[in-house]
């Protein structure tokens, strides 16, 4: 009898394990390009972010710990090298006006067009989660509210960062550059040759593709974004190629890239319009 | 019946402190090796009220971590469901062992665990780090006696 009983609870468990494994699998072949995840998170946000908020909780009390026991000697310092830094800055920026009308006038002599430059950017925080270890995918305080839209450019203070991916209404996902996914066209600086530029998985680490044995490139190129993939506007600093691999067997050289931002240790981060 | 119903509760409860760890930021290295706290937690309950915690507990909570961790859903509910199904199977040998001998137990059930996300990483080309798998199960299995240790003092508090 007992037995008997036994035998049927396993096979009720079975039948679940079946049924759940049926259940995952069909999830995983419909959300492989993770839409019906944006969904759920996009109908779910309001969970969702409170989630986000508590495991972000440690670090940000860390740093409000470490802001509360600052010595104010030390941030008298620290502000009069803010205010110096603040000084150079905006006397390289009281040139770039002039720089930039000489620039328009020497193009329209080339009888080429005239690039838009960006004008607004929104400071926004970094939700700081940990987040699956295989995924290039960062976190931002704005969202919909803000008026965000998918595509948008990410940057930080040394170079571009990725772009929005998914949009919810208090927070939005930003996949980096350095996403096995991801691929931009960039340009480099020193030959003017455009060169794809793919992510690794690695977050210190990119990939120059698609050079050929002969091209010109040598360890030390900074690659900035060309503006010609629709994505990231003209200009901003990718990265610099870091090593390149030879072999004639192959049809194309190996260069790895180091990129310029900080990818995934910043606080905080801009994003364009 | 009681009981039962403060099983369930004491488990819903270490479950999203489960999801809470999950979700906590890391220094960089840590971060790639981390262990997979939520599904230790769900095996240790699953160990101790097998007929209770048991596949839908698992294929749930895989697809709520699924939902905050950004993967695609039923990345982690797959590798759940297939764990905990590992210890149904395995629970009765399992409860008898000693210390040492359970974190062997566990080395064999998350072998496939993690051949599994690597096997779905493959497939859906998610980029893996080989190594930092492998630091991460050791890093299971090391911190598994302590989180044992703090879950059954709990468990014997709270649920009997």
């Amino acid at each position: 009898m007992k037995s008997d009983l036994h035998f049927k609870e396993s096979n009720i468990t079975f039948l679940k394990l079946f049924v759940f494994l049926i259940l995952s699998i069909f999830f995983l072949y419909l959300d492989k390009d993770l839409e019906y995840g944006n969904k759920v998170r996009n109908n779910i946000s309001y969970l969702v972010q409170p989630v986000y908020n508590l495991a972000n909780f440690p670090s940000k009390l860390s740093d409000n710990i470490q802001t509360f026991f600052k010595n104010k000697n030390d941030l008298i310092e620290e502000n009069k090298i803010l205010k110096k830094k603040i000084q150079i800055q905006s006397g390289i920026i009281q040139k770039i006006p002039s720089l930039t009308e000489e620039n328009n006038r020497l193009k329209k002599l080339l009888d080429s067009s005239t690039s838009v430059n960006s004008s607004k950017i929104l400071l926004a925080e970094l939700i700081r989660v940990n987040l699956s270890p295989f995924s290039n995918k960062i976190i931002i305080n704005k969202g919909r509210d803000k008026n965000l839209y998918i595509g948008q450019t990410v940057i930080d203070s040394t170079g571009i960062l990725g772009q929005i991916s998914e949009i919810n209404q208090t927070f939005s996902v930003v996949t980096l550059i350095t996403d096995p996914g991801h691929a931009l066209l960039g340009v480099n600086t020193r030959t003017k040759k455009r060169i794809v530029i793919s992510g690794t998985g690695d977050n210190r680490k990119l990939k120059a593709m698609y050079i050929a044995l002969n091209e010109d490139v040598v360890e030390g190129d900074s690659l900035i974004t060309s503006g010609l993939d629709n994505v990231f506007p003209e200009g901003y600093l990718i990265g610099k190629i870091s090593k390149i691999k030879k072999d004639m067997n192959q049809d194309f050289l190996d260069v790895s890239v180091v990129p310029s931002s900080a990818l995934s240790s910043n606080r905080e981060v801009m994003v364009l319009w | 019946m009681v009981i039962i119903n403060k099983v369930h509760v004491v488990t819903i409860i270490f479950l999203m402190i489960g999801v809470i760890l999950n979700l906590i930021p890391l220094p960089d290295l840590l971060a790639a090796t981390k262990p997979p706290i939520l599904l230790l937690i769900l095996i240790y309950w699953s160990l101790a009220f097998p007929k209770h915690i048991s596949l839908t507990y698992a294929f749930v909570s895989g697809v709520i971590i699924d939902i905050l961790l950004i993967t695609p859903i039923g990345y982690h509910a797959l590798c759940f469901t297939v764990t905990i199904y590992l210890i149904l199977i395995y629970y009765p040998q399992m409860r008898l062992q000693s210390s040492w001998n359970k974190m062997v137990s566990l080395l064999i059930i998350l072998i496939p665990y993690f051949l599994m996300s690597t096997a779905v990483n493959n497939i859906l080309g998610i980029s893996f780090n080989l190594m930092h798998v492998t630091f991460s199960i050791l890093i299971s299995i090391i911190i598994w006696p302590g989180l044992f240790n703090v879950l059954r003092f709990i468990r014997q508090k709270y649920t009997s």
